[in-house]
């Protein structure tokens, strides 16, 4: 289970001040929980590509945000993160939640994720080679299909996490960025409670 | 209608220890006015994000103003984040928009809207408290000591004589020369001065 109380004290511990991102429905309780909190600020954005800037002048000015933004936002807004964060080699961490992570086969290793279904060349069908039926399909989220080999593509480093005892992945990712000058991100693949 | 001068040497002559953020037309406009440690081009960056950015500084040094100089077609790219700056009551931020109605750097095509969009209503009805629309040089140059004083964020387009002003690109070979480093060393170097001078 992921708990907004315990994800808040993990952004304490590594010194986070502000929030920047735009609500869904597996992050509302820790939008709520952020609202209440005192010691760090929340703002919410109109279009997740806003917070990729906002986050990137707020440590420029000597603060330590975070962005916390949903999968669809982040496909949304590639422009926006490689045009900030990537490409002025900022360390801040994005927190992306995984709409549809459950409607993938083989959630939990996504090295051996294919589909049933052969492609048109006789293969099953994996991220490496997609066809429009794949993404197209009803039963399972094209954003979901799309994430992980979009952060690869984006050269975004991440880590899936979906339980309180992951939770130091956290603080690993901020490490990392912190290490190489560049952007993170987390992966949230469980409703927040 | 102002010229693109009768737009910024007033605001240059203004020049304290603002933090100055230009993006796409205004960027090499404002570098021939202003040589200043604090400017930022917000340039090989992310279109229409200029004025984020400029919240963000401004709201981590509240004790500092911050000027976003903004075109409109980059203004029009984000409009959702008048909503989100006027939210944050950044009281030390003052967004102007160049309302040229062309897409300058890529050879004055119209935007969408031209002559049509109405800024300054815009940024007050997203919840402003400050919005003001200059089209003569007098009257702007009048005004401009108080609005750059009040209690923000305050929201400033001014009617702009169409230029031709060449894409705002980063080599070392560039005149202008806070487009002499790559964006990652301006971004860094900016944090270093903001944080010297905190």
């Amino acid at each position: 289970m992921l708990t907004t109380r315990q994800m808040v004290e993990t952004f304490k511990q590594i010194g986070i001040t502000h929030v920047v991102g735009l609500p869904d429905n597996s992050t509302a309780a820790l939008f709520h929980e952020l609202a209440a909190d005192p010691d760090i600020y929340l703002i919410t954005v109109t279009r997740e590509g806003e917070a990729f800037a906002t986050a990137a002048g707020l440590w420029m000015g000597g603060q330590h945000p975070l962005v916390l933004i949903q999968n669809t936002g982040l496909l949304e807004s590639g422009d926006a993160l490689r045009g900030t964060l990537t490409r002025m080699r900022i360390p801040v961490i994005t927190l992306v939640s995984y709409r549809g992570y459950k409607s993938l086969p083989n959630p939990n290793d996504a090295s051996s994720r294919t589909w049933r279904n052969p492609n048109s060349m006789g293969e099953d069908a994996s991220p490496s080679n997609l066809t429009p039926d794949d993404l197209a399909r009803r039963e399972m989220d094209s954003v979901a299909v799309l994430l992980e080999p979009t952060l690869r593509a984006w050269n975004i480093p991440y880590e899936i996490v979906s339980d309180n005892s992951e939770l130091e992945k956290i603080i690993f990712a901020q490490q990392r960025a912190t290490q190489e000058t560049r952007p993170t991100a987390i992966v949230i693949a469980e409703t927040i409670r | 209608m102002l010229t693109q001068p009768e737009f910024l040497a007033p605001l240059a002559a203004r020049r304290a220890d603002q933090v100055v953020v230009s993006t796409m037309s205004l960027v090499r406009a404002w570098g021939r006015l202003s040589k200043h440690e604090l400017d930022f081009a917000f340039a090989d960056s992310a279109m229409g994000h200029a004025q984020s950015l400029a919240l963000g500084i401004a709201l981590a040094q509240p004790q500092r103003r911050v000027w976003c100089l903004n075109g409109d077609g980059s203004m029009l790219m984000s409009l959702g984040s008048l909503v989100t700056i006027a939210q944050c009551r950044a009281r030390n931020l003052v967004l102007f928009v160049a309302q040229n109605n062309t897409y300058e750097v890529t050879g004055n095509q119209n935007i969408p809207g031209a002559g049509a969009v109405d800024f300054h209503e815009i940024a007050l009805a997203c919840g402003f408290p400050h919005a003001f629309h200059f089209n003569v040089a007098r009257e702007y140059e009048a005004h401009l000591d108080k609005v750059l004083h009040l209690h923000g964020p305050v929201f400033i387009s001014v009617r702009l004589e169409p230029g031709a002003e060449l894409p705002p690109n980063r080599k070392q070979s560039e005149d202008t020369p806070y487009l002499r480093g790559s964006l990652a060393d301006s971004a860094h170097r900016l944090k270093a001065a903001l944080s010297v001078e905190q």
